[in-house]
C-alpha cells in the first residue's frame, strides 16, 4: 500500500517525458476556475488491462479529471495524454481511442437501445451490421426483447449497458467512466463490474470516477484517493483488504 | 462521414417524433392554403378583366353600330352622348381599357395587386386625379403587405417554423444529455450543429421552395424562370437568415426556453416592431396630406377651372353675339373650350398629385434606406418584386396608362378643336393600349441591392454562429 501527501508523493514515480504504453496518462495536469482550484498537478497513468478507479468526495477533482481527458475542458496545467497523443492539440484523434459513460446515459429517447447504438458506434467510425449490434447489446447485457424497444421506456442500468454496448462496438483503448454505478441496484452494479472485467480482460485501459469504495476494490486494478483537487493516495487493489481501504480514505478524508 | 451519420440519425429522430411531425404537417396545410388563397385572388382578378375587356369590345361595337345608323340617316339617341363627338368617342362612352396581367408568379404573391388598380379606363379625361383616387395613396408598408398568400406564409410564418426547429439544436442535446455522449466521439461541437441544421434547414427550404415550385408551376410561371430563381433564392438567403441567428443564439450557452424567448423575442422585433416603425418613422417624417385635403384639393380646382370656362365662354359670346343662338347646337365650339377647362383642370390636379407623389415617394425612400434592419422587409420587397406584384410594377403600368393616356388625347383633341366629326373608321383607329412587361433584367438590377443585404444578414448572424460553435469544447 501506498499513500501521499500533498508535500510529498511516496511511491508514485513521475512519469516519464514521453508515454510509455500508458493508455491514459496525465503529466502535472491541473484546471483552475480563477482562484478555485479543481485540479492539482496530476501524475496519473493507466496502463492496457488496467482499471485504476478515482475515489474521492464530491468536488475532489474526479470528474474533472476526466473532463480533461475527454477534452471537455482545457487544462490550465500540465498535459492530459490518450494513446500517446496530447488532447490538447489531438482532439479528435485522441476521442478515436476513447469511450466514455457518464453517471447517466443519456441516450435519444425516441429511438430504440439498437438504433442509439447504431448511431454513436457510426459517430466513432465504427459500421458493424444490425446483426453483430444486436450481439453487442447483448454481451453488454440488454435482454433481447429490449433491443428494440425505445429507449424512453429504459431503466438507468438498461441506459448503462447501451452505454457499455457504445463502448464495445467502438472498441476503444480506454474507457472512461463518471460514476457509473450510481443509483444502480447491487444486482445491476454487479453486472458492471463483470461487464467492466470482461473489458479490462480484452486490454481496455479503464479509469473510472467512483464513490464506491467496495467496487472500486472488486472491480478495480488500482485505486487513487482524491482530494481537494489533489492525488493524495495510489494503491494497488491487490495489495489491501476492503478494510484496509476503508479506514485508508477515512483517513485521508480526514486530513484537514 | 460524421455529417452522414448525423443527417441520418436526424431523419431517425425526426421519423420517430409524431409531434415534429404534425408540425410539419401543419405547416405544409398552412402552405397549400396559401398557395391556394392566392391561387383564388388570381382566378378573380383573370375574371375581373375578362370582365371588363368583354364590356369594352361590347361598349365598341355599340358605338360602332350607331355610328352606322347615324350614317344610315337616324337621329343620334341623345345630343350629350352623340358619338360623332370627339368628346364622346373618346370621353368615358367610348373609354378604352387598359389592362396589367396578374404578375408571373401572381399566385405566390397577391402583393398590391388587391391594393393597386390594376386596369383603367382610359379616356381624354384621364388625368392624375385618375391615378390617386384609384389607388393607396399612403402607408408605404401596408402597400408591401398583402394578404394570406405564401409569401406572407414565408415572410412571417416561416421563421416561426425555423424557431421551433433551430431554438434548441444544441442546448436540448446539453440539456438532456446526449451531447456529452456525442462530444466524446471524434467529431466537434460543428460537426454536430451545423449537420443537424443543414438537415432541418433542408426540410424548411424544401417546404418553402417545393410549395413555391407547386404555385410557379399550377399558374404557369415557369415561363419566366429568372423570376422563379429569384424567388427561391430569397426564400433559400430568408431562411438561412433565421437558422443563422438560431445557431447564433444556441452558441451563447443558454437553455433552451431562454433560446426561445430570444429567437421569438427577434422575430417579433425583425418581422413586426422594426417594419412598424420604420413605417411610423416614414409617416412622421413626410407625411401625406390628408386625403380629404387632397379630393377638396382637386375639386376646388376642377370648379375653378369650370368657372373659368364659363368666363370664357361668356368673353367668347360677347366677341361673336351672332353666334349666342347657336351655340348650344355649336358643338364643336364648345366642346374646344370646354376642352380648354378641362387642360386647365388637369394642370391644377397634377400640381395637386405631385405634392403627393413626392411624398409618397419620400416614405419608400425611407422604407427602402432602413430596409437593412429587417430582414423580412428585404424578403417581402424581393418576393413582390420576384412575382410581379410589386409597387414598380404597377408604377411602371401607371406610368404605360399616362403615356397612352397622352396618345389618346393626341388622337381626340384635333377633332375636338376643329370641331370635326367621328365616324365609324374613326372608331376602329382609336390608339390601342398594349401593356409592355417590364425585361427581367430591371427586375435584376432592383433585386441585386436586396438580395445581397439579405445575404449580409444572412452571414451577419451565421458567421458569429460558426465562430461560437468552434468555441463550445464540453458538453457542460
Amino acid at each position: 500500500m501506498h499513500t501521499m501527501t500533498d508535500e510529498s508523493r511516496e511511491t508514485v514515480a513521475k512519469p516519464e517525458a514521453r508515454a510509455d504504453g500508458a493508455v491514459l496518462e496525465a503529466r502535472g495536469l491541473g484546471k483552475a476556475y480563477g482562484d478555485t482550484r479543481a485540479l492539482v498537478d496530476l501524475d496519473l497513468r493507466v496502463e492496457r488491462g488496467e482499471v485504476y478507479c478515482l475515489l474521492g468526495p464530491n468536488g475532489a477533482g474526479k470528474t474533472t479529471t476526466i473532463n480533461l481527458f475527454l477534452g471537455f475542458i482545457a487544462p490550465t496545467d500540465g498535459q492530459a495524454f490518450v494513446a500517446s497523443l496530447d488532447v490538447a492539440t489531438h482532439d479528435r484523434e485522441t476521442k478515436r481511442h476513447l469511450a466514455y459513460i457518464p453517471e447517466q446515459v443519456m441516450l435519444y429517447g425516441n429511438l430504440t437501445g439498437l438504433e442509439n447504438l447504431d448511431y454513436f458506434a457510426a459517430l466513432s467510425g465504427k459500421h458493424p451490421g444490425p446483426g453483430r449490434l444486436r450481439e453487442i447489446l447483448e454481451e453488454a447485457g440488454l435482454q433481447s426483447d429490449a433491443v428494440e424497444r425505445r429507449v424512453s421506456g429504459y431503466s438507468k442500468g438498461m441506459r448503462q449497458k447501451v452505454g457499455i454496448a457504445i463502448a464495445i462496438a467502438k472498441e476503444a483503448d480506454a474507457l472512461l467512466l463518471d460514476e457509473p454505478t450510481s443509483g444502480l441496484d447491487p444486482k445491476a452494479s454487479n453486472e458492471f463490474s463483470a461487464l467492466l472485467g470482461r473489458l479490462r480482460d480484452r486490454g481496455v485501459a479503464i479509469l473510472m470516477a467512483t464513490h464506491d469504495l467496495f467496487r472500486a476494490k472488486e472491480t478495480g486494478t488500482r485505486v487513487g484517493i482524491m482530494r481537494e483537487g489533489r492525488l493524495v493516495s495510489e494503491m494497488a487493489t491487490s495489495e489491501i483488504g476492503h478494510a484496509d481501504l476503508e479506514r485508508v480514505y477515512l483517513e485521508r478524508m480526514g486530513d484537514s | 462521414m460524421a455529417v452522414r451519420t448525423i443527417l441520418g440519425n436526424e431523419a431517425r429522430l425526426l421519423r420517430a417524433d409524431p409531434a415534429l411531425l404534425a408540425g410539419l404537417a401543419l405547416f405544409g396545410a398552412v402552405f397549400a392554403y396559401a398557395l391556394l388563397n392566392g391561387a383564388a385572388w388570381v382566378a378573380r382578378q383573370n375574371t375581373t378583366l375578362e370582365d371588363v375587356r368583354a364590356a369594352e369590345v361590347e361598349r365598341s361595337a355599340a358605338l360602332e353600330a350607331e355610328l352606322a345608323e347615324i350614317a344610315a340617316g337616324a337621329e343620334p339617341a341623345s345630343r350629350f352622348r352623340d358619338p360623332r363627338s370627339p368628346t364622346v368617342l373618346g370621353g368615358n362612352r367610348g373609354a378604352r381599357t387598359a389592362v396589367l396581367p396578374p404578375g408571373p408568379l401572381a399566385a405566390l404573391s397577391v402583393g398590391q395587386s388587391d391594393l393597386r388598380p390594376y386596369y383603367y379606363d382610359v379616356s381624354i379625361y384621364t388625368n392624375e386625379q385618375t391615378f390617386l383616387q384609384n389607388g393607396e395613396v399612403e402607408n408605404p408598408l401596408n402597400l408591401m403587405v398583402g394578404r394570406f398568400d405564401l409569401a406572407f406564409v414565408l415572410t412571417y410564418l416561416l421563421p416561426l417554423l425555423v424557431i421551433a426547429l433551430g431554438y434548441s439544436v444544441l442546448s436540448a442535446e446539453r440539456e438532456q444529455g446526449t451531447l456529452a455522449l456525442t462530444l466524446s466521439q471524434p467529431v466537434t461541437v460543428r460537426a454536430v450543429v451545423g449537420a443537424r441544421l443543414l438537415f432541418r434547414a433542408s426540410i424548411v427550404i424544401g417546404l418553402g421552395v417545393g410549395a413555391s415550385l407547386v404555385g410557379a408551376a399550377v399558374s404557369g410561371g415557369f415561363g419566366t424562370p429568372g423570376r422563379v430563381a429569384l424567388w427561391c433564392g430569397a426564400v433559400v438567403l430568408y431562411t438561412l437568415f433565421w437558422f443563422g441567428l438560431s445557431a447564433w443564439v444556441n452558441t451563447l450557452g443558454r437553455s433552451s426556453s431562454w433560446n426561445a424567448t430570444a429567437l421569438v423575442g427577434a422575430w417579433l422585433a425583425l418581422v413586426v416592431v422594426v417594419p412598424a416603425m420604420v413605417n411610423i418613422a416614414a409617416g412622421l417624417l413626410h407625411p401625406l396630406p390628408s386625403r380629404v385635403e387632397m379630393i377638396s384639393t382637386a375639386r376646388e380646382a376642377s370648379n375653378e377651372a369650370v368657372n373659368s370656362r364659363s368666363e370664357l365662354l361668356a368673353r367668347y359670346l360677347e366677341d361673336h353675339p351672332e353666334m349666342a343662338g347657336a351655340v348650344v347646337a355649336d358643338v364643336a365650339g364648345t366642346a374646344a373650350l370646354s376642352w380648354a377647362a378641362t387642360v386647365e383642370v388637369d394642370r391644377r390636379v397634377a400640381e395637386v398629385a405631385a405634392r403627393y407623389d413626392e411624398q409618397l415617394a419620400q416614405q419608400h425612400s425611407i422604407v427602402r434606406r432602413y430596409r437593412i434592419l429587417s430582414p423580412a422587409l428585404l424578403a417581402q420587397e424581393l418576393l413582390n418584386d420576384a412575382a410581379g406584384s410589386g409597387d414598380v410594377r404597377f408604377a411602371d403600368f401607371d406610368g404605360q396608362v399616362r403615356a397612352f393616356a397622352e396618345a389618346w388625347r393626341a388622337y381626340f383633341v384635333p377633332s375636338i378643336l376643329s370641331g370635326g366629326v367621328m365616324t365609324s373608321e374613326a372608331v376602329a383607329g382609336r390608339p390601342v393600349f398594349t401593356y409592355r412587361p417590364e425585361p427581367f433584367t430591371g427586375v435584376v438590377g432592383r433585386a441585386t441591392g436586396p438580395l445581397l443585404l439579405l445575404l449580409l444578414s444572412a452571414m451577419l448572424v451565421t458567421v458569429p454562429a460558426i465562430v461560437g460553435l468552434g468555441a463550445v469544447r464540453g458538453a457542460a
